[in-house]
């Protein structure tokens, strides 16, 4: 799986496996929990369970799947929520199309990825074809 | 772990003209596309024309939920139904407008009562148009 | 023999010393070799002792400063906790929903508007629509004097948003300038109702109300038709 650069001040909270539809649902539950824990507002929460919910669904139509990594730390001075999304599918081949709103490849809706972007604070995306895709998303706390 | 996506199927009740929706839990997205094609069946069989969906305990709604709610709008419309959707949280609102999702021609109400009086309202435009 | 004698006891007395000044490396401040013969090791023992002594004192005063600043820092953090929270109290006081009729609420907004300020108000009024029940609500901008790109489209996003939960929202008081900002940033308030001042808002308000209340008297009305045939 592809890596994006970490800190080792950054604490796990959770490491999430996402195989079926079931898997979406329970983990996009679980990331508001986080959240929650972490005193975030209710809509804060809400963004990010929903930028989440996005991420995980183009996982599991274009990755077959993947691992969700839930941490939290500091990010340029501020204490973030950070979740990394990772699939081995077969990648993005256009980055800035994929990231242009109303552009779907089909399955989705369009309003995916940079929906997501625009409910976190910080989005990293990182795709080379054939090896898959990994999405981070933070959210200031 | 693997639950029969059959078993979560979510109650449609008839009221006078107006089908009435409850969603009570967080769906997944064959139950979304499933509770899709279910009111479209009830609104042809029963001959419904208005339908009332509650979502006020939906926590999240994403743009696959969002589409889905205002594609059954225009499905229904077509069908000489018209839609309502019901108690919409802040939080959720937000973050549809944010997410670029602002569902124009979906009609909305605060609650319940709000959204059946719009519907009533809508019948009796019809009949007058009639006469 | 003598010599030999004499050796042995140097020997102890540098295996003492290597000892009190391992103790003392290890964290016992208050060891001291403390050498009861006078002769030409004493000297040097004594020597030690000193440099012991200084060493202590040395190392007690900056603990006692890392104290201190430990101390000072969290107070600042204590001070800077509260100022956050005066912040967020302040703009959320700055914001005030209030129900002024039936079904109507107002949100007069004065002063200058920055992003995070229009998140804020923006999600008071949303809650406050939910918990009133209220379907009308004016944001009047009357005391506003300019607004950006990012606030115009907070704005945008409160009326959007309001629209979804089922409400209308009208933006009222918009002066020549904000006009003028609004039409040369290409924002697009076209969908948004507008009124010139919180007198015609309100008055649009209670027609609406009326409107609506007019509805319900004649479905009641219509309701009694049916019954009487």
């Amino acid at each position: 799986m592809l890596q994006l650069t970490t800190d080792s001040n950054w604490t796990e909270l959770g490491k999430y496996i996402i195989k079926t539809e079931h898997d979406i649902v329970q983990v996009r539950q679980l990331i508001r929990v986080h959240a929650k824990e972490m005193n975030m507002g209710i809509i804060d929460q809400t963004r990010v369970t929903t930028a989440v919910s996005e991420l995980l669904r183009n996982m599991y139509n274009y990755g077959g799947g993947g691992e969700v990594l839930v941490e939290t730390g500091v990010v340029d001075d501020k204490n973030a929520l950070i979740i990394t999304c990772a699939d081995e599918g077969s990648g993005i081949e256009d980055l800035d199309l994929a990231m242009s709103d109303g552009y779907t490849s089909g399955m989705g809706m369009g309003y995916g990825l940079p929906g997501a972007k625009r409910l976190v604070d910080r989005f990293e995306i990182k795709s080379e074809k054939n090896i898959g895709t990994t999405v981070r998303v933070m959210k200031w706390r | 772990m693997n639950i029969d996506l059959h078993e979560k199927r979510i109650p449609i009740i008839k009221i006078g003209n107006f089908l009435i929706v409850s969603i009570q839990v967080d769906m997944h997205d064959k139950l979304a596309i499933q509770l899709q094609s279910q009111i479209l069946e009830e609104i042809e069989k029963t001959g419904a024309k208005g339908v009332l969906i509650d979502i006020s305990v939906l926590e999240m709604v994403d743009s696959f939920i969002g589409r889905m709610l205002s594609g059954m709008a225009t499905m229904a419309s077509i069908m000489d139904a018209s839609v309502v959707i019901v108690g919409m949280q802040p939080a959720v609102a937000i973050t549809l407008v944010e997410l670029g999702l602002e569902m124009p021609g979906v009609d909305t109400a605060l609650n319940m009562e709000k959204g059946m009086e719009m519907l009533e309202k809508r019948l009796k435009d019809d009949d007058y148009k009639l006469y | 023999m003598k010599e030999d004698y004499k050796i042995e006891r140097v020997k102890e007395r540098i295996n003492y010393i290597e000892d009190v000044l391992a103790s003392v490396a290890a964290g016992d401040i208050d060891a001291r070799i403390n050498s009861e013969v006078e002769d030409d090791l004493s000297g040097i023992e004594a020597a030690i002792d000193l440099l012991i002594d200084d060493l202590t004192d040395e190392l007690k005063q900056r603990k006692k400063m890392q104290k201190e600043v430990e101390e000072k820092l969290a107070k600042i953090q204590e001070q800077q906790k509260t100022i956050f929270q005066q912040q967020s109290d302040l703009l959320e006081l700055s914001s005030p929903v209030s129900k002024v009729w039936d079904n109507v609420l107002i949100l007069p907004v004065i002063g200058t508007l920055d992003s995070q300020r229009t998140q804020i108000m923006m999600e008071n009024l949303l809650e406050k629509i939910v918990e009133t029940g209220c379907t009308i609500s004016i944001l009047d901008i009357t005391g506003v004097p300019t607004v950006d790109t990012q606030v115009a489209n907070h704005l945008l996003k409160t009326v959007t948003a309001a629209r979804l939960l089922g409400t209308e929202c009208i933006i009222s008081g918009i002066s020549p300038a904000i006009a003028q900002t609004i039409v040369h940033l290409g924002i697009d308030l076209s969908s948004i109702n507008t009124k010139a001042t919180l007198q015609d808002a309100m008055i649009y308000a209670m027609k609406q109300n009326q409107l609506s209340e007019n509805v319900k008297l004649h479905s009641l009305f219509a309701d009694s038709d049916e019954n009487e045939e």
